[in-house]
């Protein structure tokens, strides 16, 4: 026996309320946070975005693969370029990255007055920077530790000892996380100043170059004067070198400096400069963002 | 689904910037419905929706939105309210789906949900293909209809509308009145629209809030504002004078304001003798129509009475 | 008196002809200039003040052609869109400044009538950037009438202002208008021209559209057909009788928004169903409670100019 069905239905396609979840705000700031992550690669945005950041990333992976080959082929003892000289010599592409990327985590919202529709919504103003900040540092993260692990790999290949090659890789990453964070504090700050697209890449791109010619400047002259102190402390001046000084005091990496911070209480000030440097440019983001509701 | 019986509340709610004032003494009840609200340009309407939102703290008093209170519950608040902003704020390069798509999943919507209700909200709002285009190509209307669709995305009880016609061709405000009102009615979410333009909001909403120099100078229903008043106007077609002259030997109160004449009208009888009057004198009838109260009125009684400054 | 003439008036740039051909007389009274954005109202008020040259045609004032006549700006007053203004001058100065600069004989008598006049005289001491949005239009206007002119350009002057402000300028254009001048605002929200201008000029794409009052305008309108809106005591043999009737082509009955029942009419000749509805009503005993033309509103008479 068969059902009569009906000769022909039209289906209620009116307004309908939403009964499913909502998620709180733990679960909205992590997805800014994902966005802002995955954005920072291109992701989920258009072709062209796609090309700085993974061309960045290319020459790093590139870098790091090549590195492991050479040491390979030759048979050397030791990696051509050790972790820590890898990512302060990829200072150039590392702040290529950043200065084009922050302006799209922070300037856009600012810059086309986005912002309102977040804050109307149950993400409170830290919650935003927060998973903002978090986002590049995580992208930064992935930007220098993938090639720093690439390295590894090429060097356990080329059969170098991992008894030595382990924890100068761990320390750099460390190091890696710490420059995350600071530099993506400092990008995002910058940016968060200068809502305008543009102004923001060279913003960030010159005062990050400024700053590491400057360190380099104060430092040689330093060096000239036989002052070995000052030099040290000069790493203060360049966020790259600033993490080169945490690492190499209280990680106890081998500084690429000549004259690097020594003693406890340069490492102690390094360390508090670093500290300080990232909770301040966390309050700066978060008194940019109080002024822009509305 | 029951909308709650109480949908705004301040008591008292006072707002100080150092020196300015800029809500002061504000106690209102706000029932669920589209209601206007009407201000002078200036702290007060901003300053107050920030403080409904949970966004700002007041300085005195207390206030609740959909019986949640402001000072305590403002992400809960947040959760359940919309916004759609009078400036401009959406990115040129991104596409309207991936917009509302990513501001519903800001309002805790998980993703596959988010992309569902951002299809349909995006189709209540009347954007078709135009949605997959970068927003940056948009007519004023099309963004206007964006804004409206982040905010209604998340199903909210309440949304807030800052000048939503702002910047539309007359056509265009014609359709956002209509969507307006159909949110309103059909789709059970009650709206506060904030407006300028009271020919507007005399169409749209059910209520009206008027606040000056951060204090409540009115809240009354739309229907008591524009209730009916005992004159009827008449227009003929040709000069009225005739017209006058008969309806006053009728004995009936006249006044004649340019082609127009004003009647005062006690019973129906009236309606008869002007009907009779214009037909028996051979005229054209244009126009029989009662007179309403406009809402402007609020405005012109309330300088006269000198409670507003100039 | 003050008569603003443009005849034949064009005014391209490059390509775009943001003016075209467009012939328009301006006289005593308020007069309102409606258009859509980008419909030519912000140019042409321009030509008006004198500051852009027509390409094409003559813009006069009282027959004395506007170009290289400095001395026309006695007697035309311009309040512009734009908001800037000098930040750090306390309205005072600034209107005085401008009666100097119009090397008016008394210009502070002049500064203190125009700020009277706009009822800034409590504020006229502070500085333009402690102004409201509504007080810089205030004081603009100020400067605009300091040396009594017999015209004043206005473009869209009630942007963003709010009912009470609005009510105010309101006011002040009729006072002024009242006092003789010739006044001319822009617009593109009819709520605002509706309650101002006597008379309206539209344009549209740069093309002048109609003039006169917009209920004139309406009823030339007769490609058209006129639609009325009826309340009465017995709709369905109203609506009988009235389709009887050579003038109409359609009756319809209709619950309204608010559940009332109305009789709706499409009148193809308006003086005759105007003439004929209250002879039917009147003979079958039918009491006429509302008579409304449904499409006479401004904005009906606007789409319809923007569709032509």
């Amino acid at each position: 026996m068969s059902e009569t069905t009906p000769a022909g239905a039209i289906h209620d396609i009116g307004y309908r309320r939403y009964e499913g979840p909502r998620l709180g705000a733990s679960y909205i700031r992590r997805s800014l946070f994902l966005e802002t992550l995955r954005g920072s690669f291109g992701l989920g945005r258009s072709a062209r975005s796609k090309i700085m950041p993974n061309l960045m990333f290319g020459v790093l992976v590139l870098l790091a693969v090549v590195l492991g080959l050479v040491a390979g082929y030759f048979g050397m003892s030791e990696l051509p370029m050790g972790y820590e000289e890898f990512v302060f010599s990829m200072q150039v592409p590392i702040t290529i990255f950043l200065a084009s990327q922050a302006p799209v985590a922070v300037s856009r919202d600012l810059r086309f007055k986005i912002a309102p529709l977040y804050f109307s919504r149950p993400l409170s103003r830290p919650q935003y920077v927060q998973a903002r900040y978090a986002g590049m540092a995580a992208a930064l993260f992935v930007l220098t530790a993938v090639p720093l692990t690439l390295l590894l790999a090429g060097a356990l290949l080329a059969e170098l000892p991992w008894r030595e090659q382990l924890p100068d890789y761990v320390r750099s990453i460390a190091g890696a996380a710490v420059a995350a964070l600071v530099l993506a504090g400092v990008g995002l700050v910058i940016a968060a100043m200068t809502p305008r697209r543009g102004l923001g890449v060279a913003a960030v791109a010159g005062t990050l170059l400024v700053l590491s010619g400057l360190q380099g400047t104060v430092r040689a002259l330093a060096e000239e004067f036989g002052d070995a102190a000052f030099a040290g402390y000069a790493g203060l001046i360049s966020p790259f070198s600033l993490v080169d000084g945490v690492m190499a005091v209280p990680l106890g990496a081998e500084s690429v400096m000549a004259t690097p911070p020594e003693g406890f209480v340069m490492g102690a000030v390094f360390c508090a400069v670093a500290a300080l440097l990232v909770v301040g440019c966390y309050g700066s983001l978060l008194l940019r963002y109080r002024k822009a509701l509305r | 689904m029951e909308l709650p019986e109480s949908l705004i509340r301040t008591d008292a709610l006072t707002k100080r910037f150092g020196s300015v004032t800029a809500v002061e003494e504000l106690t209102l009840d706000v029932r669920p419905g589209i209601t206007g609200l009407v201000g002078a340009n200036g702290a007060g309407k901003s300053t107050l929706l920030k403080i409904l939102l949970g966004l700002l703290p007041a300085t005195a008093g207390s206030a609740s939105v959909l019986t949640l209170d402001v000072a305590t519950q403002g992400p809960a608040i947040r959760e359940r309210v919309g916004y759609m902003p009078e400036h401009d704020c959406l990115p040129p390069d991104v596409s309207a789906t991936e917009f509302v798509v990513h501001m519903a999943r800001m309002s805790g919507l998980p993703t596959t949900s988010a992309r569902e209700r951002a299809a349909d909200t995006l189709r209540h709002v009347g954007l078709y293909e135009e949605r997959y285009r970068p927003m940056g190509g948009y007519s004023t209307g099309m963004r206007q209809r964006v804004k409206l669709a982040q905010a209604l995305v998340h199903d909210p009880a309440l949304v807030l509308l800052d000048e939503p016609t702002n910047g539309l061709d007359p056509a265009g405000r014609d359709d956002m009145l209509e969507l307006i009102r159909r949110i309103g009615t059909e789709f059970g979410i009650s709206l506060i629209v904030t407006s300028h333009l009271l020919r507007e909001l005399e169409r749209v909403s059910d209520g009206i809030v008027v606040i000056d120099g951060g204090r409540l100078l009115r809240h009354s229903t739309t229907a008591s504002v524009t209730a009916e008043t005992a004159v009827v106007t008449v227009e003929v077609t040709e000069e009225p004078a005739e017209l006058h002259d008969r309806l006053v030997a009728d004995g009936l109160a006249v006044r004649r304001e340019g082609v127009l004449l004003h009647v005062e009208v006690e019973g129906h009888e009236a309606y008869d003798l002007v009907r009779d009057a214009v037909a028996d004198l051979g005229l054209g009838l244009v126009r029989l129509e009662r007179q309403r109260h406009r809402m402007t009125e609020i405005f012109t009684d309330a300088t006269a009475r000198g409670e507003v400054h100039v | 008196m003050s008569t603003l003439e443009l005849e034949q008036v064009s005014r391209w740039f490059g390509n775009v002809v943001a003016v075209n051909d467009v012939t328009m007389h301006l006289g005593p009274g308020v007069t309102g200039l409606l258009g859509p954005n980008g419909a030519g109202k912000s140019t042409l008020i321009n030509m008006m003040a004198g500051f852009l040259p027509p390409s094409a045609g003559t813009v006069t004032l009282d027959g004395r052609p506007l170009q290289h006549d400095p001395e026309i700006y006695r007697d035309l007053g311009l309040v512009p869109e734009r908001e800037e203004m000098y930040d750090a001058v306390s309205g005072w100065d600034f209107v005085l400044a401008n009666a100097r600069l119009h090397k008016l004989p008394d210009p502070k008598t002049a500064a203190r009538r125009a700020i009277d006049t706009v009822e800034m005289a409590e504020a006229e001491d502070r500085d333009i950037r402690t102004y409201s949005k509504g007080m810089k239009q205030r004081i603009k206007m100020a400067t605009a009438i300091v040396h009594d002119p017999t015209v004043l350009l206005l473009d869209e002057p009630f942007n963003g202002m709010d009912p009470r402000q609005r009510l105010h300028l309101m006011d002040l254009l009729h006072r002024l208008g009242d006092e003789g001048r010739t006044i001319l605002f822009s617009s593109h929200i009819l709520e605002e021209v509706e309650q101002v201008a006597g008379r309206i000029e539209v344009v549209v794409a740069g093309r002048h559209a109609a003039s006169g009052d917009f209920r004139e305008i309406r009823r030339l309108m007769t490609q058209r057909p006129h639609q009325y809106t009826i309340r009465s005591s017995n709709d369905r043999a109203l609506a009988a009788a009235v389709i009887g009737e050579a003038g109409t082509s359609g009756v319809e009955l209709v619950t309204d928004a608010s559940g009332d029942e109305i009789v709706q009419v499409q009148a193809t000749d308006f003086s005759a169903f105007v003439h004929a509805l209250p002879r039917l009503a009147s003979r079958h005993g039918i009491r006429l409670l509302e008579v409304r033309p449904a499409d006479e509103s401004l904005e009906s008479v606007f789409s319809y100019l923007v569709a032509r």
